[in-house]
């Protein structure tokens, strides 16, 4: 101890020299921490206090609730319900991956949706909200909540998402809406709408009135400054400097919802179409189109397999076939001939006997009767038995474009202002058309007069939708020109039916037409008397229409093949029927198409006639239509929740 | 007093509490009481988890302080070596029976208490190599075969800790055995050589990846914080933002929205000073950081009136380490230091980190009593 002692002076020297360095260090060190200090809190203060307030408030976009869309008299086509959902904030997770496999173990989460959702969150970075899954039943959505602190980055949300309460009766006039995509993004043309489209589970109007009014329908989206922690969680709402949203623009329709399934369950089994207009106003009651898909499974995302199923469907799901389909007019395209006829100068006494067929040209013309019609057939009896050979007759001499002028007049070759896209024009033949349409081939350009001979009763190269065939029987029906029509009125805009004007045809043209039209419906011996309305005290007018898919072939004949029912489906003819009512003062026009049904008294007539009655009992144009304006709560049948 | 009394021995007990450093027991318990505070503010002003169990951990600490004051040097001379050689047994057992925990193995199942190693090495470093430079004439200190002891005894432990893997602890312990042999009067040339050798073997360790990839992570991120917004610079922003936007006068109590929104990470440990500086400003983080400057000054001070070489030594390699643990963990919520993960003695919840601590001033508090009555030992 003493050896060590001896040396303790000097040791303690050197001691204290080091400690003196340790302590100047210490010093300059805390001096440094204290300048540092100095920098972040008083120099550089202004810039941390903005960025501590960046942090705590977000400005949250207030989705606007999408405009309803209703019937004429308020029924809800289209509202919204409450939808919900788990999003997903990228941003509050470090491992977004981690987070998604840690929600599968909560709602259930397909490989492949996973990737989309991965490659969605790469497609809009960090900061956007992305929709893991909407629609969750209340139990797992209970259960999310339950579960969340376990959850980083999953933000429960309710949210509203579309609902049709019609479902596939309504779809074709209604549409649907859908995700949005690039394209729409892309074509918005503010900022504003950018953002807006960009909110999760955002949709906008893929097809129908959804499509053409997605812009009304939208309505204006609000702003919220709120207050949030470090996991995008909502402490305080700021709103006192909130801008709320304004819900989008209500539609209020022409359509009668409950005359619309009406026609969808007299349709149902059948691919066709039925369309019903009010021949004063030009309002579209029905527009019906079977088979028909549902909207509501295209809301929330339409799976695959359903959707290969609608479009692998021969009776075509997807097709609106009252505005998208063409189909040769067959028989109900003599009301026009029989118009043109007249303007040729044909005397409506004018007759002819049918002994079935009609040599012409190079070949027999068969009447659809085998054995004719017998001698005296007038205009109007040739309406009322629908005989061909009096049409072939006339149009030996006829001239096309006649017809072809007349048919437009009546509204077929044209589309009509109805804000539902897909609306097909169709084929009115005449020598201009002919030339444009054998451009490439001028063998075949100029006209022939056999080629009248098929449109005159409807076949050829003519081609009608159901539309353009309800407004022929409108205009037939009221020699005005009668414009179709399908939104009443949008938010508190009323669009008001403009009067119609006389169509430019002699008003006395129109006579044997309607004559020959009763005739059909009304008397022994007309093609749909069988089908005609019963049991009520009004009368109706109509014409039938059988349009040829298939011609049975002498070869078909020497197989013993000769009757429509024996072919395969898809090439049985077409059944069409035109009609108003009641006849003595028209206010309904309707037209109604089986696709390859055959008969068209029989199918498309007795349909009409279910359709008409149903029509005729409700009465809807004589009662009030529903104005949103004078009724500040919506009607009761809307559905909450 | 005509009696010669033996050193320590037979003095009364309310004799020898005189004898401890109470400034400095006060300086401590100043440290904890910010320390609850802020763990009660941090909470959103909740007693629980942490600010009630911070301020009873701290009574059970004082009380170990003051025992551990009461004891005479002359023991702790006498257990320097026991204790060193049971920290590095404990240390060397971890890897075999240790638990995991957050992705390394620190930890020891002692009965119903877990108990770190690494954390009774710190102390059982200090004495060890302070009763080692006892032994030695200052001639001897700076020559070669009387380095290799202490680089042996240094080595060890911070081998085993690196491997756990806790650089943080690592380089703590290097650093506080370096500067004890420093401290004991290594000559500059050696510690020259020493430092341009620690360079080296870092940059070989960044070289040879045997750094852990998140180890690098944090030193590439203290170099440039705004790399990863959200990723690991993302601590350090949040941290900067709470104590920039805290200004002059800070936020006031409880009312540091960094905190309150849960903005900052391990607010309760690692980035406490930032929710003080965040809530009282310039002028709290500075009255806070006088507070552990002072108690550096009394350490080195206590340190200095010592009566043996060892007592000196121990204190010093004490005040070294507490100072460290202060300016790394202050530097690194600033953006002056890598994020190692280095909590603030006494302000930082953590019952270990605690323990150590005021162990370690227990013996300084020995020292200091020691100081007149232990000069012939």
């Amino acid at each position: 101890m003493a050896r060590i002692n001896s040396h303790d002076p000097e040791r303690l020297e050197i001691l204290s020299r080091r400690a003196f360095l340790f302590g100047s260090a210490t010093t300059a060190a805390f001096a440094g921490i204290v300048g540092r200090l100095y920098q972040l809190q008083i120099a550089d203060h202004d810039k941390y206090v903005k960025l501590a307030m960046d942090n705590q408030f977000n400005t949250r976009i207030l989705t606007p609730l999408r405009g309803e869309i209703l019937d004429r008299f308020g029924n809800v086509l289209a509202s919204n319900r409450k939808n919900f959902r788990v999003l997903l904030m990228p941003d509050q997770t470090r491992d977004v991956e981690g987070a998604l496999d840690k929600l599968a173990h909560v709602i259930e989460l397909s490989p492949e949706k996973r990737d989309r959702l991965l490659r969605q969150i790469k497609r809009g970075g960090r900061f956007t909200p992305v929709e893991v899954q909407a629609n969750l039943s209340w139990d797992e959505f209970a259960k999310l909540n339950y579960e969340l602190p376990e959850l980083p980055g999953a933000m429960p949300d309710v949210g509203e998402t579309r609902d049709y309460p019609l479902g596939s009766a309504a779809a074709f006039v209604i549409g649907y809406v859908g995700a949005v995509t690039e394209e729409d993004l892309k074509s918005q043309e503010t900022e504003a709408d950018r953002v807006l489209l960009r909110q999760p589970g955002f949709k906008v109007g893929r097809d129908g009135l959804e499509r053409t009014y997605d812009k009304e329908l939208r309505g204006e989206s609000g702003k919220m400054d709120v207050k949030v922690n470090a996991y995008g969680r909502v402490i305080e709402e700021v709103a006192d400097r909130a801008t709320p949203p304004t819900q989008g623009q209500t539609l209020v329709l022409t359509i009668d919802a409950d005359l619309q399934q009406v026609a969808m369950r007299e349709l149902e089994g059948e691919s066709g179409a039925a369309v019903v207009l009010d021949v004063h106003t030009g309002d579209v009651l029905v527009l019906a189109s079977t088979p028909a898909f549902d909207p509501n499974d295209f809301n929330v995302g339409i799976n695959p397999d359903l959707w290969r199923e609608l479009n692998s469907d021969p009776r075509h799901p997807l097709l609106n076939k009252p505005l998208g389909g063409v189909y040769p007019p067959g028989s109900t395209f003599k009301t026009i001939s029989s118009i043109a006829a007249q303007i040729a100068g044909v005397k409506t006494s004018f007759s002819v006997s049918c002994s079935g067929k009609m040599w012409y040209g190079n070949r027999y013309f068969h009447c659809w009767k085998r054995g004719g019609h017998g001698g005296g057939i007038n205009m109007r009896n040739a309406i009322k038995h629908s005989c061909d050979t009096y049409f072939y007759t006339v149009a030996k001499d006829l001239e096309i474009d006649i017809i072809a002028d007349v048919a437009k007049k009546l509204g077929l070759g044209q589309t009509f202002e109805l804000g539902i896209p897909g609306q097909k024009r169709g084929v009115v033949p005449s020598r201009e058309w002919k030339r444009a349409y054998f451009a490439g081939s001028p063998q075949n350009q100029p006209w022939f007069q056999g080629e009248t001979l098929s449109v005159i009763i409807g076949q050829g190269y003519v081609t009608a939708t159901p539309l353009q065939l309800a407004v022929m029987a409108a205009r037939i029906a009221t020699g005005k020109e009668v414009r179709p029509r399908i939104v009443r009125m949008r938010g508190a805009l009323d669009l008001p039916p403009q009067p119609f004007g006389n169509l430019d045809i002699d008003q006395s043209y129109f006579d044997v037409v309607r004559a020959g039209m009763s005739g059909v419906v009304n008397e022994p011996g007309g093609t749909a008397f069988p089908y005609r309305p019963t049991g009520v005290e009004w009368a109706m007018g109509g014409k039938s229409g059988s349009s040829q898919v298939y011609q049975i072939s002498a070869e078909d004949r020497a197989r013993g093949l000769t009757k429509q029912e024996e072919l395969p489906w898809e090439r049985r003819d077409h059944a069409l029927f035109v009609s108003f009512a009641p006849f003595d003062n028209p206010r309904y026009a309707c037209a109604v198409i089986v696709e390859h049904g055959i008969g068209g008294s029989r199918m498309a007539g007795g349909k009409t006639s279910a359709i008409m009655k149903a029509v005729m009992e409700k009465d809807p144009a004589t009662r009030p239509a529903f104005d949103p304006r004078s009724l500040a709560q919506v009607n009761p049948q809307r559905q909450e929740g | 007093m005509a009696t010669i009394q033996l050193p320590g021995r037979r003095r009364g007990l309310r004799d020898r509490l005189g004898q401890l450093h109470w400034m400095l027991i006060i300086m401590l318990s100043l440290l904890a009481t910010a320390g609850v505070l802020t763990l009660y503010s941090v909470a959103g002003g909740n007693w629980q988890p942490w600010a009630l169990q911070h301020a009873m951990r701290f009574t059970v600490s004082l009380g170990l302080l003051i025992v551990f004051g009461l004891i005479s040097m002359r023991y702790w001379m006498a257990l320097a070596y026991p204790i060193y050689f049971v920290a590095l047994i404990a240390l060397a057992l971890v890897p075999i029976i240790g638990e995991v925990n957050m992705g390394a193995q620190r930890w020891i199942d002692v009965g119903h208490f877990q108990f770190q190693p690494s954390e009774l090495m710190k102390v059982g470093l200090v004495l060890g190599l302070a009763r080692y430079y006892h032994g030695l004439r200052p001639e001897q200190v700076s020559h070669i075969l009387y380095l290799i002891p202490p680089a042996i005894m240094i080595g060890a432990p911070v081998g085993l800790v690196f491997i756990q893997p806790d650089l943080g602890t690592a380089m703590l312990l290097a650093a506080t055995g370096l500067a004890i042999v420093f401290l004991a009067g290594l000559s500059w040339r050696l510690g020259l050589i020493g430092v341009l050798g620690a360079v080296a073997a870092g940059y070989s360790a960044y070289r040879f990846e045997i750094l852990k990839p998140y180890q690098i992570e944090r030193i590439l991120t203290f170099m440039n914080p705004d790399r990863d917004p959200l990723g690991q610079g993302y601590h350090l922003l949040q941290s900067k933002i709470g104590l920039g936007s805290g200004g002059l006068a800070g936020k006031g109590y409880m009312l540091g929205t960094q905190s309150q929104l849960k903005f900052l990470p391990e607010m309760q440990t690692d980035f406490i000073f930032t929710i003080f500086g965040e809530e009282f400003g310039f002028v709290g983080a500075f009255v806070l950081l006088s507070i552990y400057y002072a108690i550096i000054l009394m350490g080195i001070g206590i340190a200095l009136r010592a009566k043996t070489h060892f007592a000196r030594l121990t204190a010093m390699g004490i005040v070294v380490a507490f100072a460290l643990y202060v300016l790394i963990n202050t530097g690194m919520v600033m953006g002056l230091a890598p994020v190692v993960g280095v909590p603030l003695p006494l302000v930082s919840y953590g019952g270990t980190v605690m323990l150590t601590i005021m162990a370690g001033f227990g013996i300084v508090m020995s020292a200091h009593a020691s100081r007149d009555h232990e000069g012939l030992s």
